[in-house]
C-alpha cells in the first residue's frame, strides 16, 4: 500500500502539473479538494482519467469521486480494491 | 487612442516599453524563467498551455502598475499547438482524452486566465485575424464603446518554442 | 443600432429559416442517440446532419440563403464575420477567407472565437464595426461541425447527456451537441435592402466572470452584468422574450437562473432551444437569435434578449428591437 501511495503521489504531481512539488510535499491524509492541495473540477476529471489510464478503473459518475478523492489514502485504498491493471 | 505600456515577447527576446530585458533561456523555458522573475506565486501557471503562459506572463508584466477594463486578443492560428497536444491523447491505441488539455483547445481561454488573475469582469474577446492591422480596426471600434483602458494585442503560439506576443494597454484618449 | 436585412438557418431540422421555425413550432427535435459516430467510446445524444457536412460549403450555402442580392456580398463596404469554435479541422482563418473570397468580397474576414458565446459576440463585433463606419454591411455566419475531437473532449468533461437534454430540470444530466450553420446579414442603412426584416440590433455586452476557465460563476456575475447592460434604456417589463443558453449542465443552468433573477427578468418568457438543435457552439448565438426574432409578434417596440455563456468564463448578451 505504501508503495502505491508513493507512486500515486508522483502520478498526481505529473497529471496535475504541480511543477514545484515532490511526493514528500503531499500529506497522505490531507484533503485533496477544498484546502490541502486545493484541486478544482478539472483536476477531479483528470484524476478520473488517471485511474482509468494507470489502473484500468472506469468511474462513470463523477459524484462518486467525492468519497474516493477525499485524500491520497482513500484514493489508494479504492485503487487497491478495484484496479484491473 | 493612446498606448501607456507595451510588451513584446518572442522565443528569443523580451522588450518592455522599448527596453530589452535580459533573459537566460529561450522558448518555453524562457516563459518559465519570466514567471519565476515576475510572478512566482501562481501555481496554476504550470497547468496552462504555452499560449496561455505567453499571454499570462505578458499581461502580468504590463499589469504590475495599471489595471484594465477589458482584454481583447487575436492571432492567426487559434489554439493549434494545444489542439495538437490534445489530439495525441485521443489518437492511436491509447484513448485517454485529457480534460486538462481539452479546456485549452479554445484560444479565448488565455483571456479568461488573465481575467481571473487580475479580476477583470469587463469584456474578454478573442479574434482570429490575418494581421495586426485588422486588430487595430476592431480595437478602434470597441474602445469608444467600452470603459478604457483595455489590454489588447497579438498572442500567438503555433508550436513548441514558436510563439510571439505583442500586447499594449490602450486608452481612449 | 444596425438592421437585420437577411437571415438563414441550415440544420438537421431543415434548410432555411422557415423550415427550422416550422420544425420548432411542430415540436420536432434533431436529437438522436448515436452509437457509432466519431469512434465514440459510449453512446451520445446529438443533433447531427444525416450526411456529414463540410465547413466551407455549408457556410457558403448559409450565406447564399440569407443574402438578398449578391452585390452586397462582394461590396468593399461589406465585412464577413465568422463565428466558430473549431472551424474546419482546427483551422479557423483559412475557411473564413475562402468563404469571403467565394463571394468575391475584397475584405479580410473577422473570425470570432470566444467559445460558445461566439455567435452573439460576432453580432456585437458587427455592430461596432458598422457603427464606427468601417463598413456598411456585415455578413455574420456562425457554424460548427461536430468531430471526434469535440465529442471526446466533452465526454472527458462528463458534460454530455446520453439522453435528450433537460434544461433547467432537476433531472438534467448534461448537454447534447449539435451542428448547424446560421447567417444574419446586418446593415447600418435600414433603407438599403428591400427584404429587410423589422429587427434591429440595439445593444450588446460581453463580460467575464473572472472566476474559473470552465466552471461558471455561482453568482452569475458576468451574465448578470451583460443582462443589465443590454437592459439600459428599457425595463424588464419591456422584454417579450429571453433566449437563454440552457445547456442543461448542472452548473450552467443554475448560474443562468441566478443571473436572470438578479437582473429582474424572471417573469419574461424564455426560449430554450438546445432540446431542438443541441448545442451548436459557434452557430448557437446566430441560430438562436434568428429563432427568437421569429418567436415573437412582429410589432413595433417588441424587444428580445439573447444570452449565452462559454468556456473561459465569458458571457454575452444582445437586445434586439422590432421597429
Amino acid at each position: 500500500m505504501e508503495q502505491l501511495i508513493e507512486q500515486l503521489k508522483s502520478q498526481i504531481i505529473e497529471a496535475l502539473n504541480f511543477e514545484d512539488m515532490t511526493p514528500a510535499d503531499i500529506d497522505t491524509d490531507a484533503p485533496l479538494f477544498g484546502e490541502g492541495l486545493g484541486l478544482d473540477s478539472i483536476d477531479a476529471l483528470e484524476l478520473i482519467m488517471l485511474m482509468d489510464r494507470e489502473y484500468g478503473i472506469k468511474l462513470a459518475d463523477p459524484k462518486a469521486g467525492k468519497a474516493i478523492f477525499q485524500s491520497v489514502r482513500t484514493m489508494a485504498e479504492y485503487i487497491q480494491a478495484n484496479r484491473t491493471k | 487612442m493612446r498606448v501607456s505600456q507595451e510588451i513584446e515577447i518572442t522565443p528569443a527576446k523580451v522588450i518592455i516599453n522599448g527596453e530589452p530585458v535580459a533573459v537566460k533561456e529561450k522558448g518555453e523555458k524562457m516563459l518559465v524563467e519570466l514567471y519565476r522573475q515576475y510572478a512566482n506565486d501562481y501555481p496554476k501557471f504550470f497547468k496552462m498551455d504555452t499560449l496561455c503562459r505567453l499571454g499570462f506572463i505578458a499581461s502580468e508584466i504590463l499589469l504590475r502598475e495599471e489595471q484594465v477594463e477589458a482584454v481583447i486578443l487575436a492571432n492567426r492560428s487559434a489554439s493549434i499547438k494545444n489542439d495538437t497536444d490534445y489530439l495525441s491523447t485521443i489518437t492511436g491505441e491509447n484513448y485517454y482524452p485529457s480534460p486538462a488539455l481539452f479546456v485549452y483547445t479554445l484560444p479565448n481561454i488565455v483571456t479568461g486566465e488573465i481575467a481571473i488573475r487580475h479580476h477583470i469582469q469587463g469584456e474578454t474577446s478573442f479574434y482570429i485575424l490575418e494581421d495586426e492591422q485588422q486588430l487595430e480596426q476592431i480595437i478602434k471600434s470597441t474602445i469608444t464603446r467600452h470603459p478604457s483602458p483595455i489590454l489588447a494585442g497579438w498572442c500567438e503560439c503555433s508550436g513548441p518554442d514558436t510563439f510571439n506576443a505583442k500586447l499594449q494597454i490602450i486608452w481612449n484618449n | 443600432m444596425i438592421y437585420c436585412v437577411g437571415h438563414s438557418i441550415i440544420s438537421p431540422l431543415g434548410e432555411g429559416t422557415q423550415a427550422n421555425v416550422e420544425a420548432v413550432k411542430a415540436g420536432h427535435s434533431g436529437l438522436k442517440i448515436y452509437t457509432d459516430r466519431f469512434e465514440s467510446v459510449e453512446p451520445f445524444c446529438a443533433s447531427l446532419f444525416d450526411t456529414p457536412q463540410e465547413f466551407v460549403p455549408l457556410c457558403i450555402r448559409s450565406v447564399e440563403m440569407a443574402a438578398d442580392k449578391s452585390e452586397i456580398l462582394k461590396s468593399p463596404e461589406t465585412v464577413f464575420v465568422v463565428s466558430t469554435t473549431k472551424g474546419d479541422q482546427l483551422d479557423l482563418l483559412t475557411p473564413a477567407k475562402e468563404i469571403a473570397q467565394h463571394f468575391g468580397n475584397p475584405n479580410l474576414p473577422v473570425v470570432v472565437s470566444n467559445a460558445c458565446t461566439s455567435g452573439v459576440c460576432a453580432q456585437i463585433t458587427a455592430m461596432r464595426l458598422l457603427e464606427a463606419g468601417f463598413y456598411r454591411h456585415a455578413v455574420v455566419t456562425g457554424c460548427d461541425i461536430q468531430t471526434k475531437f469535440i465529442v471526446s473532449g466533452f465526454q472527458a468533461f462528463k458534460a454530455l447527456s446520453q439522453e435528450p437534454c433537460l434544461p433547467f430540470s432537476p433531472e438534467r444530466k448534461g448537454l447534447n451537441l449539435g451542428e448547424a450553420a446560421a447567417t444574419i446579414i446586418y446593415s447600418n442603412q435600414p433603407s438599403d435592402l428591400s427584404n429587410r426584416s423589422n429587427w434591429a440590433l440595439v445593444k450588446g455586452s460581453i463580460h467575464n466572470d473572472a472566476n474559473h476557465i470552465s466552471a461558471p460563476s455561482r453568482t452569475g456575475e458576468g451574465a448578470y452584468r451583460c443582462l443589465t447592460d443590454v437592459l439600459a434604456g428599457v425595463s424588464p417589463a419591456d422584454i417579450c422574450l429571453l433566449g437563454v443558453h440552457g445547456t442543461a449542465t448542472l452548473y450552467n443552468d443554475d448560474m443562468e437562473r441566478t443571473a436572470i433573477r438578479r437582473a429582474g427578468l424572471q417573469n419574461v418568457p424564455m426560449s430554450v432551444l438546445k432540446p431542438f438543435f443541441g448545442h451548436t457552439m459557434g452557430a448557437a448565438g446566430v441560430l438562436e437569435t434568428i429563432i427568437a426574432m421569429k418567436m415573437v409578434q412582429n410589432e413595433k417596440n417588441v424587444h428580445v434578449i439573447k444570452m449565452l455563456s462559454g468556456f473561459g468564463g465569458v458571457n454575452a448578451a444582445i437586445r434586439l428591437q422590432c421597429e
